[in-house]
């Protein structure tokens, strides 16, 4: 870690000012697709059953009707898995941080072309505490990791510094984007450490 | 989408049993029946292609994923498999060639179904496993290697990885597993992701995260960079080259396939084999080198004296020759040019499987076909050529992304002569062998 705080004032959000679902569901509790390995066996029917949410702003229209049963992960869902991993810096969570926000994240087609292709994208625009952070590329594998441990094999994650954040974007985000240096990153005994202790806090 | 296939791929079989991990890369043997594939467990697994069953486990060499390997040529009675890993090693391994034989798929060892039942973690294994002996691992790499390639010889080895380095060792094939350190080539600007060589020449091409290509040459002593090929806009993935003496096919214009055929070898003996890559700006590309014959020319009439420090003129002009049919929509990981076919495949992280064909061109105007031969027609090809897709098969592997793709000579029961069949290996540990149907 690094020994000088690259940003030892940052701005933090009230708790109570952060997105949350209005009516919470049993079913939907962050930390039920936590673990990684059976995340992909968990049934997700239950979820189906309520009624649809209409104030998360889902660029998808989620029309097709097979889709619809196996569709209940949503941007607010994606959001309280990766807005209770903690800065690697401070004790604070990305999202009280504003790192990570409820607009930034969506979900998409992976392949439009292919309506009958389960796979979805989930895309994550990081928006990091300073512009200069040399962290960044640490809190995106955070998110990397914690988004691809969680949800099931069909989705593809997509995180990347939003445009105009940060110096380096380009650098981070084809580094993040490149499969073989996430796996090898993860690899990685002491990388891992501190991607660890940042989603201890995660449920 | 203009492409029409006219060709389908149909699944002949799994090999199994899988990895549970992501596999990354299975090569073909190039004499017997059995592929060797790469996974993050640490281990390679080496399987038949007569039975689509595993043979053996080789373990214990690698601390991380093993991400790449390949086999040597040209060696007799032995099987010799360089592997590497993001351990930052590359481990050589032997064993003699008593087994993977029997082409029936009776097995000569008497593996039988019981031992591989389970996790084939039983004690016959056990004595698979000795039988691969681990000969050397070449330590010199900083961070983890990405690939490994055999000279067409057989004699050189080259290494990369993420240190930004191409290693070339040299095996002293002295009896005592002696490697020697013939190069190191630092001019790529990132990770360097796949070495390969040349089909029959002493040059090797490597593809890298800093979205160039380049070919690189021995010089007297030294080995240098000769060509730095850019065109794609990211990374560059993996490459393979044509083979030699490849002609496209004639099929579409059979009354002059002939003629076709002899200029094209013509001109392919000037500029030689072909050079395809694919790359996470999701396209396939196909570079040719410039004949060598107009630059000794214009050698001649500048001086008429050889350079003393590059006496054959080791800068190549290297262009683009084509850009495939665009049909992945999202990176391509591996793309294999056949050498008995001369069809192309690509895999990527769309799932898809494309198999393109190159075929003749008519054209009218050259139907008289005077044949002088005058200095443009090195320069113009008067053969012109395009690349067709010919089967797209969508999700080949389920949901998963496909890492490589490879040619073999299929070794089943059902085969026909000279058939091949294509070998794709998943993130899900999944490999698949598929059959072309025209």
């Amino acid at each position: 870690m690094a020994s000088e705080m690259q940003n030892s004032n940052p701005t933090i959000l009230n708790a109570a000012d952060l997105p949350k679902r209005l009516r919470p569901a049993p079913s939907r509790k962050p930390g039920i697709f936590g673990n990684g390995l059976f995340a992909s066996a968990l049934p997700f029917v239950y979820a189906s059953k309520l009624p649809p949410e209409g104030f998360t702003s889902s660029s998808e229209s989620e029309s097709d009707d097979d889709d619809l049963l196996e569709e209940p992960i949503d941007e607010q869902e994606i959001y309280d898995l990766v807005s209770t991993i903690s800065d690697p810096e401070h004790p604070i969570s990305l999202g009280a941080l504003a790192v990570v926000s409820l607009p930034d994240i969506s979900i998409t087609p992976t392949l439009p072309y292919v309506p009958a292709s389960p796979l979805r994208t989930v895309t994550v625009l990081i928006t990091p505490t300073i512009t200069h952070c040399s962290l960044a590329t640490v809190i995106g594998l955070g998110v990397r990791v914690r988004l691809e441990q969680s949800l099931p094999p069909r989705f593809r994650v997509d995180v990347r510094i939003k445009e105009g954040t940060h110096s380096t974007a380009d650098e981070v985000n084809k580094q993040l984007a490149d499969k073989e240096r996430v796996a090898a990153a993860l690899e990685n005994g002491t990388l891992m450490g501190v991607i660890a202790k940042m989603l201890e806090t995660c449920q | 989408m203009t492409e029409n296939p006219t060709a389908s791929l149909t699944l002949l079989s799994d090999l199994t049993p899988p990895s549970l991990e992501r596999t990354w890369l299975t090569a073909p043997h190039p004499s017997l029946p059995i592929v060797a594939t790469c996974s993050s467990d640490k281990t390679v697994r080496v399987y038949s292609l007569t039975n689509f069953r595993l043979l053996s486990t080789i373990s214990g060499g690698h601390k991380r994923s093993v991400r790449t390997c390949a086999w040597k040529p040209h060696v007799q009675g032995e099987s010799v498999l360089a592997t590497g890993s993001f351990d930052a090693t590359v481990g050589i391994w032997r064993r003699w060639d008593s087994y993977g034989r029997a082409e029936d798929g009776t097995d000569v060892r008497g593996l039988s179904s019981e031992t591989l039942d389970g996790n084939g973690r039983d004690t016959q294994e056990y004595e698979d496993d000795e039988e691969w002996r681990f000969a050397v691992l070449l330590d010199g790499h900083d961070s983890e290697v990405k690939s490994v390639s055999w000279s067409p010889s057989g004699m050189l080895l080259a290494t990369c990885s993420r240190d930004k380095s191409i290693w070339i060792w040299e095996d002293l094939d002295d009896g005592d597993n002696n490697f020697e350190t013939v190069a190191v080539m630092q001019e790529h600007e990132g990770d360097v992701k796949c070495v390969a060589w040349h089909p029959v020449e002493e040059c090797l091409a490597s593809a890298s995260y800093d979205n160039t290509i380049r070919l690189w040459r021995e010089d007297i002593d030294d080995w240098g960079q000769v060509a730095c090929i850019k065109g794609h806009t990211g990374t560059v993935w993996y490459l393979d080259w044509e083979g030699i003496g490849n002609v496209p096919s004639t099929a579409a214009v059979c009354e002059q396939g002939t003629s076709l055929s002899a200029e094209w070898k013509d001109q392919r003996a000037m500029s030689g084999p072909r050079l395809a890559s694919c790359s996470d700006d999701r396209t396939v590309r196909i570079w040719k080198r410039r004949p060598k014959e107009q630059r000794a020319q214009s050698q001649v009439g500048s001086t008429g004296i050889p350079s003393i420090i590059r006496p054959t003129g080791t800068d190549e002009t290297w262009e683009e020759d084509v850009l495939l049919p665009q049909i992945h929509e999202l990176s391509i990981y591996a793309v294999a040019w056949s050498k008995r076919t001369g069809l192309l495949a690509s895999v990527g992280a769309d799932g898809r499987i494309v198999v393109y064909e190159e075929l003749f061109l008519t054209s009218p105007a050259r139907t008289p076909d005077t044949n002088t031969p005058t200095d443009t027609s090195a320069i113009i090809p008067r053969t012109h050529t395009e690349w067709v897709a010919i089967a797209i098969l969508e999700g080949a592997h389920g949901i998963y992304e496909v890492n490589h793709v490879a040619w073999a000579r299929r070794a089943d029961r059902c085969r026909k002569e000279n058939e091949e069949v294509l070998i794709t290996t998943a993130d899900d540990g999944s490999i698949k062998v598929w059959t072309l149907r025209r």
